[in-house]
């Protein structure tokens, strides 16, 4: 399919780009390394006062962990960049460029854009997490393998579905202010069980900024919590949630396009 | 007899800029061993400029002015000579140095972006210790100078570039300098603006003796103001006398312009034809052939008009800052 | 030769009065020009909470699990240090060392060092005008946040007073400490990394993860000499822990002895900076 290549040069042309600032691979790496040990700091002192979590022992949230850091690097390398660059083409008037190409907007405003070295965090993610697996009692079957996959699956696409929405707001609400901040800083939920949050939290993590499907589900795969139950909701949650932000970042084209005379 | 404002003595800067070749290879030696050019932004130069004295200084981008007036008004130490402004020291930064100068460079900010002119206006009030009864009278004499009226209310990214640029000069006037450094000062504005702002500082210099340094790469700009002029090119003073001189020093040549009843006639055994306009055309020859070629003209041809002059001001500076740096 | 009018001799000012004016100045045009952004401001004091609410979520379960407390400190104290925690954390908020960086890119320095005025006040100046504007929006949010995790809050008079002071006491300090971090992107566009570092052990030690006494012992002696929880956890614990008289008044001394040393790092490290700036022509 068309859009396949396009993403797939898009992609190339973005980490060749990216690999010139050699820089810029040592100063991830060193990010990367501080959050890490930051967040390993926060579980040892958590675990210093208490046996478990909500039932979540630490070899278990060091899986949470592991998927967060994981997911947060996927995030940054390939989803934000293009959601805030769409927030500031539609703020500085370019999105033009992007309409007038025959691809699917949709797709190109959703590709074009790559920050390889975030990557550093996707790796460092998974090695927290193969680190608590190891440390884990019950041992990982090769369904709770695939379970774990295919969540993963599923929680990208659910975030990328928020981040669009949250873009295509900006045709309406011009100024997006410290809009990846603010994701930032609730993603950081995600670190810890959701069992632990009042339900009003819980409910907003979980539909709202749908950071439970993106970190907690695919923990809960690893650690042999998960029940088909919840993996169907979150399929059929990513399908409903897909279909809303492409129905709803069509419906804000044509209001921009409209718009602008 | 008025004294000194401006004293240089073989000032001197010099840069040290790392060079590097490209490629992989390179780059890693670079790591370990930096390679440097030594660039000579400003090479010796002397001159004085006494009270109340308006000079230009002429010169292509890169040719050391706005490094020379940077030391001038102290954010950068020479590496070499001397110069004292106003008996002080530039490069010590004494208060009493920087609250009698003002330096103001075209396209660069110096008020507060999102807020009107007159909120900047009351902070340089505070900064300079300027007493409220002198500010007010003297803020406003300025604001109408310039005309720039209401639109000191206005946010400071509301208006024009030019509006700016006289916002600009009003904050930079409030505190009475005794010198002022004006780098390209007119840079980036439409015609009527930038004569706009040319009166004013003559208007200025006149009204409070102050001393004024004006660096350009427009002709007009120097030409309306100064009847002094420096003319700086590669870190090295190339002229510094009358403007009116400057041609004459410069000049090898003169142009003559003539009309011939033969409209078509083929000149070029005379002289450099540079334009043809209808009947008009217009030769350049070297100075010293002007009266032969003039007696022949008029003696081989049907000329109905002729003149000769000095060719403009802005050919002759083209073709010295053309020139290259001496090796 | 032209007639010179008038060499004026230049009348001045009083020097204190200047300076008051300085920052009031300052102050008004900070809070005039930071209005503009206000909703902008608002939805990053919003999603500042993220952080805190968290901590206080995993320290009151933990609190729950243990019957009650951690270390001592109950859950109720947990919502209050996590509440007064959002107050301070803004507090904090300096014009940073990445802002000196912006500053000598984009010529601005050029303009602040024609000012016969060391451009230390006007950051000092600056913030604290808007400061006061974001205590002000801070107070709804605190309200909030106190009706959904009712912390245990009552203070004596002197541990208010105390807190009032030392919450300035934490700006100036960081304030130094930044400044003088700052001073390093004059010798390098790199500094990014180095800032990071400070971050992360300002991080550990300051009482922003935790309060300090649930860190280990030896976390705890260290972070007795350095600087950074006199800017983070003596302000927060003078008003939500019980601290006596005495030692309300010892941690503001502490706190003025940072500002002093940090100024005076300052003052040494900008004449150095100086220096090599106008040398090289930043």
């Amino acid at each position: 399919m068309n859009s396949i290549r396009v993403s797939w040069l898009f992609l190339k042309l973005g980490v060749l780009n990216e690999l010139q600032y050699r820089v810029n691979f040592f100063v991830s790496l060193l990010q990367a390394a501080i959050a890490l040990v930051t967040g390993l700091v926060v579980l040892a002192l958590v675990y210093s006062h208490t046996e478990e979590l909500n039932g979540w022992s630490k070899s278990e949230l060091l899986c949470v962990l592991g998927v967060q850091i994981l997911m947060g690097g996927a995030i940054r390398t390939y989803i934000q960049p293009n959601m805030t660059r769409l927030i500031e083409d539609v703020r500085d008037g370019k999105l033009d460029f992007a309409l007038t190409k025959p691809q699917d907007a949709q797709v190109l405003v959703s590709v074009r854009e790559v920050r390889i070295w975030s990557a550093v965090d996707i790796v460092s993610g998974f090695i927290v997490v193969l680190v608590g697996l190891s440390r884990v009692t019950t041992s990982l079957g090769p369904e709770d393998a695939a379970a774990f996959a295919v969540a993963l699956v599923f929680g990208a696409v659910l975030i990328y579905c928020f981040w669009l929405v949250i873009a295509t707001v900006a045709f309406w609400v011009v100024n997006m202010w410290h809009a990846v901040e603010l994701f930032d800083g609730i993603f950081q939920t995600g670190r810890w069980p959701i069992g632990i949050y009042p339900t009003w939290l819980r409910v907003s993590v979980t539909f709202l900024v749908p950071i439970a499907f993106a970190v907690t589900v695919p923990a809960e795969a690893l650690t042999s919590r998960l029940d088909w139950e919840t993996l169907a909701l979150a399929a059929g949650f990513t399908v409903v949630a897909f279909a809303f932000a492409r129905w709803f970042w069509r419906f804000g084209l044509t209001r921009y396009s409209g718009a602008s005379a | 007899m008025a004294e000194h404002a401006v004293v240089v003595d073989r000032l001197e800067k010099v840069f040290q800029v790392p060079e590097r070749d490209p490629g992989l290879v390179a780059a890693t030696k670079g790591l370990f061993r930096r390679k440097t050019r030594e660039v000579r932004a400003v090479d010796a130069i002397s001159f004085t400029v006494d009270q109340g004295e308006v000079v230009g200084f002429l010169g292509p981008n890169g040719a050391g002015k706005t490094t020379t007036l940077k030391m001038l008004s102290g954010l950068l130490h020479p590496s070499g000579g001397d110069a004292h402004v106003l008996g002080y020291l530039p490069a010590r930064r004494q208060r009493g140095f920087l609250s009698r100068i003002t330096l103001v460079m075209g396209n660069r900010n110096q008020l507060q972006w999102d807020l009107p002119a007159l909120d900047s206006y009351e902070l340089n009030r505070a900064i300079y210790r300027i007493p409220r009864e002198d500010f007010a009278p003297l803020r406003d004499e300025l604001i109408e100078l310039l005309d720039i009226g209401d639109l000191v209310r206005k946010p400071v990214r509301q208006l024009s570039l030019g509006e700016r640029m006289k916002a600009e000069i009003v904050g930079a006037l409030l505190h009475k300098p005794q010198v002022l450094f004006l780098d390209e000062p007119t840079i980036g504005l439409d015609v009527t603006m930038q004569k706009r702002i040319r009166t004013f500082v003559a208007d200025y210099n006149e009204r409070y003796g102050a001393t004024v340094l004006l660096t350009s790469h427009y002709m007009a700009d120097v030409e309306a103001l100064c009847k002094r002029v420096v003319v700086i090119h590669h870190g090295t003073i190339l002229y510094d006398g009358a403007l009116t001189g400057l041609a004459e020093t410069f000049a090898a040549y003169k142009t003559i312009g003539v009309a011939l009843e033969n409209g078509h006639a083929d000149l070029s055994r005379y002289g450099e034809v540079i334009h043809r306009d209808g009947d008009w055309i217009t030769l350049r020859v070297p100075k010293a052939e002007t009266s032969s070629v003039t007696a022949r003209l008029l003696a081989d041809e049907s000329v109905l008009d002729l003149n000769v002059e000095d060719p403009p001001i802005e050919d002759v500076i083209e073709l010295v800052f053309a020139q290259e740096r001496p090796e | 030769m032209t007639t010179v009018p008038q060499t004026v001799e230049r009348r001045e000012a009083g020097r204190v009065r200047s300076m008051v004016d300085i920052y009031l100045t300052t102050a008004r045009m900070a809070i005039a020009s930071e209005f503009q952004y206000r909703t902008g401001h608002y939805f990053f004091l919003l999603g500042m909470i993220a952080e805190p609410v968290i901590y206080l979520v995993v320290w009151t379960t933990i609190a729950d699990q243990q019957g009650g407390s951690v270390n001592g400190l109950s859950a109720g104290y947990f919502a209050a240090y996590y509440i007064v925690w959002t107050l301070v954390r803004n507090m904090n908020i300096v014009f940073g060392a990445p802002y000196w960086e912006y500053r000598i890119r984009e010529g601005e320095l050029n303009r602040d060092l024609l000012r016969p005025m060391l451009p230390l006040h006007w950051d000092i100046a600056w913030f604290a005008g808007w400061k006061v504007v974001m205590i002000v929006l801070w107070l709804p949010i605190a309200f909030g946040l106190s009706l959904v995790f009712d912390p245990t809050l009552s203070p004596r008079p002197a541990e208010i007073v105390t807190f009032a002071i030392a919450i300035w006491g934490a700006y100036l300090i960081r304030t130094m400490l930044q400044e003088s971090l700052g001073m390093l992107c004059f010798w390098t566009t790199r500094g990014a990394a180095i800032f990071d570092l400070y971050m992360t052990v300002e991080l550990l030690l300051s009482g922003r993860l935790v309060p300090l006494p649930l860190m280990p012992d030896w976390v705890q002696e260290i972070s007795r000499f350095l600087p950074f929880q006199w800017a983070f956890y003596f302000p927060i614990e003078s008003l939500v822990g019980d601290l006596s008289n005495q030692e309300l008044v010892q941690g503001l001394f502490v706190q003025l002895f940072w500002i002093l040393v940090g100024l005076a790092i300052f003052r040494v490290a900008w004449r150095s900076a100086i220096k090599r700036y106008s040398a090289v022509g930043g």
